[in-house]
């Protein structure tokens, strides 16, 4: 089959991205909201998708507003947010069933756009502020949310890497924001933010199923049209990319059985790279897959852990190694990874690991194409950076990477801090 | 080869029983880009005591299934199988659960020789002494990273305080001291066992040409001798009705405590099969979305006095021998909330189920399923957990609407009572 397209439609101040497609039998929109990844607001923004989906001027608890979803045979309504280099992003959406595989054929496409555009733009409010009671429980939740966090070790690790890393950047916040800052947040507050960040920071609205463009914007228009005329923009300050002088060693002892060995680095290469597609070789080759340097020299060579792999965030220019270990094996874990980091630079690296990588990299953009989340996802990358790669012009840059490409990426790359979450008993340094 | 077609859903569904007894399914899926097959033995970590042939009943070390589905990877040319589907630009992983044990692949080139490096690979067992006391290093890091998650051993010490006697109480990978207690000759025995075609189910769901495949999967099957197929007998214990700890405690250090709770199954409604097994699953679930689910009164209201949070769910477990729901999530009230539900039920029982809400839930569980037939991957999986069942998955939606509002009032009645009624809480040290 061929790559699927997705055309895009300007429509005043917002874009629209739509696939028409008969694949699923669900049809899947969102939009996706623009926001400085900054502590003043970081709380703020991550509370917004809560707040809005507890109720609208029409369904005013939360209870009738989830009934209705499920009236419209179970269609489901989500919200979240996530980082995307120092931007901080609101996706909110719906995904209704595709009325054809229904016996009765109401327009849930109409239906569901329009209880969407209640939810994003007509939210519950008492005088001119979000609804006192549901924000105090809101604000629990996610109070009670970066709580829980801290019990899940594998992520907790990872998230403790990156605030030693970007020390006082806004790369090391945390997506769901700071306990810290819930006292101060009123409703009134929220209220005013959440009008500013409706009227004046970009958005983008998806949509991907078995739908036509032109009924499409016609019901953008029939429910959006309120968005359209203002101008958008992010005040943007990017922080300067940092040089490593010397590599940074972080041990923190939790009450665990298992120690997390997790690893920062700089790549200096980004989505609107021309080197990212070597940079994402040089991941999959390091540890992105079962076949990788880390996975088959940590775990299957050494029987040192259970999962030991990399991953990259595509617009920060950072890649983390995890894994996970037996404590007293740290020196060895340590050793080893280091080995492998050390192979790509010399550009040790076999023709076939290359044509391997080749193969499950390719693979893994072409299976992306099965799911409706993934798809915007990917596309949405572009929009960020400005810099458009279809799936098959990613393929083909792949395809044209050489091991001396992968080389010159390798070398950009510096190691930064090596975080170790440990026991709370035995010796200072790794090693007991 | 039989053809099945399911108008309403759009889908055609082939399959054959080969002459070795394996099944073969095949799901075309032309818009797809992904092709994605699994190759699954009915055999889980609940199978830990049967007769081997020639040896008589047969007890082994807890982690067996699990441990032997990592060593399946080893093959005897030295190649770790994974470097072979990466070279053939798939991605391969397995899983084992209570009561299956599946390897897949999904990929979208080279369909034909992944197919045929997924069942080589699983036919050719390769175990020695040495790679066997290697992967316990490996497995040795899984387990502690379970017991360092306080999801897992929430979820762990439901089952553990709900079941007195049934393996379903043991942990899926064992524990460090049980897999040291595994050799070579032990995941012979089990393979020898469990792993013959006659008791194994292969499923591929997309872009794939039926009869071209089958004729493949038959070809690569002719290649191969098979034994008789072996009969399996399987021994698991009588399951007293009761639970074995009402409130099961689990010490760990968390900054929000967990709490898990749900009623096992009624030794009178397990064993259920066909359409009968379908019924019955979704009846509890339409059942726990009315009590407890997000459109639920007693949700909301205990969402807004802070007694719950979004981390709060339910599910339904049903198996041939055994069964259970499960509701919860983090808290820092557990007894309380514990309390809440407790006091909220007898009212449910007494009034019942209305018209309305269950209409509204079976309309949410239509729009559900359909969701769920975008992912090629949850087709297979689900499709094969149900045919072990002796269960149809292109019945759901029939079955679903051909339920009754008295039907989900009676699920009721069956399957809440307080003997059968278990708690299992993380807790801080401390706390």
């Amino acid at each position: 089959m061929t790559s699927p397209n997705f055309k895009t439609i300007e429509m005043g101040s917002i874009r629209a991205h739509v696939l028409t497609t008969n694949q699923f039998k669900s049809t899947t929109f969102s939009c996706f909201i623009q926001q400085p990844l900054q502590s003043e607001f970081v709380t703020k923004t991550a509370l917004l998708p809560a707040i809005l989906q507890r109720g609208t001027k029409q369904y005013q608890t939360t209870t009738q507003l989830q009934q209705a979803l499920d009236h419209m045979y179970g269609a489901i309504l989500f919200g979240d947010v996530f980082k995307r280099g120092e931007r901080h992003i609101i996706q909110m959406g719906m995904e209704v069933a595709n009325e054809q595989y229904l016996k009765e054929s109401a327009s849930l496409l109409e239906e569901g756009l329009h209880f969407f555009s209640q939810v994003l733009l007509n939210p519950i409010t008492e005088n001119e502020h979000f609804h006192l009671g549901y924000l105090k429980s809101e604000k629990k939740n996610l109070q009670q949310k970066i709580e829980s966090f801290k019990d899940d070790k594998m992520r907790l690790a990872s998230q403790r890497l990156l605030e030693s890393m970007y020390k006082d950047q806004p790369f090391a916040l945390f997506n769901h924001g700071r306990t810290s800052d819930l006292d101060q947040i009123s409703a009134e507050g929220l209220y005013t933010y959440y009008q500013d960040v409706i009227r004046n920071r970009p958005i983008d609205f998806y949509c991907i199923g078995d739908i036509d463009v032109q009924e499409f914007t016609e019901i953008m228009g029939n429910h959006f049209s309120q968005l359209m005329d203002h101008e958008r923009k992010l005040p943007q300050r990017t922080t300067e990319k940092a040089e490593v002088e010397k590599v940074r060693e972080v041990v923190e002892r939790y009450d665990v059985k298992q120690g997390k060995l997790n690893l920062g680095l700089r790549t200096y290469t980004t989505y609107q790279d021309d080197d990212y597609p070597a940079l994402m070789l040089y991941n999959g080759i390091l540890g992105g897959f079962a076949h990788s340097k880390l996975f088959m020299n940590v775990r299957e060579k050494e029987s040192l852990a259970y999962y030991c792999s990399s991953r990259i965030d595509s617009h920060q220019g950072f890649l983390g190694i995890q894994s996970g270990i037996e404590i007293e094996n740290y020196s060895k874990a340590l050793g080893i990874i280091k080995e492998q980091l050390f192979a790509m630079e010399n550009g040790d690296i076999s023709e076939r690991e290359l044509i391997q990588t080749k193969a499950t990299l390719s693979n893994q953009l072409r299976e992306s194409q099965d799911r409706a989340y993934d798809l915007m996802n990917a596309h949405y990358h572009g929009v960020l950076s400005n810099k458009e790669r279809s799936i098959s012009q990613l393929l083909t840059h792949i395809e044209e990477v050489t091991l001396e490409d992968v080389k010159r990426v390798a070398q950009k790359i510096k190691l930064d801090t090596i975080y170790f979450l440990r026991d709370k008993g035995g010796a200072n340094h790794g090693e007991n | 080869m039989e053809k099945i077609e399911y108008k309403q859903l759009k889908e055609t569904l082939y399959h054959e029983r080969l002459a070795n007894g394996l099944e073969v399914y095949i799901l075309p899926k032309t818009e797809f880009s992904k092709t994605y097959a699994t190759f699954t033995t009915k055999y889980g970590s609940i199978d830990d005591q049967f007769d081997v042939e020639g040896k008589g009943k047969f007890q082994v070390p807890d982690g067996v299934a699990h441990f032997l589905e990592h060593k399946m990877f080893e093959q005897e040319s030295g190649e770790d199988v994974f470097q072979t589907f990466s070279r053939q630009g798939a991605s391969a992983n397995a899983f084992t659960s209570f009561t299956r044990t599946a390897y897949l692949f999904s990929c979208t080139e080279q369909v034909d020789q992944n197919v045929n490096t997924l069942l080589d690979y699983v036919q050719s067992p390769y175990f020695t002494t040495k790679n066997v006391e290697k992967e316990k290093g490996i497995i040795g890091q899984e387990i502690r990273m379970y017991d360092d998650n306080p999801d897992w051993r929430s979820y762990f010490g439901l089952i553990e305080g709900m079941y007195q006697k049934h393996p379903v109480r043991i942990d899926i990978a064992g524990t460090i001291e049980s897999i040291g207690n595994i050799t070579d000759e032990i995941l012979y025995d089990c393979y020898n066992t469990f792993y013959h075609p006659s008791n194994m189910l292969f499923f591929i769901a997309g872009p794939v040409e039926p009869e071209e495949m089958l004729k493949l999967i038959v070809s690569n099957q002719k290649s191969k001798s098979f034994t008789e197929a072996p009969q399996i007998k399987r021994y698991i214990a009588n399951e007293p009705g009761d639970v074995a700890i009402k409130d099961h405690t689990i010490s760990l250090p968390v900054s929000v405590p967990k709490c898990l709770f749900g009623f096992k199954e009624s030794n009178s409604y397990l064993n259920q099969t066909a359409d009968q097994y379908l019924k019955q699953e979704f009846l509890t679930e339409m059942m726990l979305e009315a009590l407890v689910g997000r459109s639920s009164t007693f949700y909301q209201t205990l969402y807004d006095e802070g007694l719950i949070d979004e981390s709060f769910s339910y599910s339904y477990t049903l198996e041939q021998s055994f069964g259970f729901s499960m509701m919860g999530g983090d808290t820092h009230h557990p007894d309380e909330l514990v309390a809440r539900f407790k006091s909220e039920v007898p009212t449910v029982l007494e009034q019942g189920i209305d018209y309305e809400t269950f209409e509204r839930i079976k309309k949410k569980k239509i729009g559900s399923i359909l969701r769920y037939f975008n992912s090629p991957e949850w087709i297979a999986n689900q499709f094969t957990n149900y045919r072990f069942n002796g269960a149809d998955l292109f019945q759901m939606i029939p079955v679903l609407e051909s339920l009754r509002i008295e039907d989900l009032n009676d699920r009721l009645h069956q399957h809440i009572a307080w003997d059968r009624f278990t708690v299992s809480k993380v807790l801080s040290p401390e706390s």
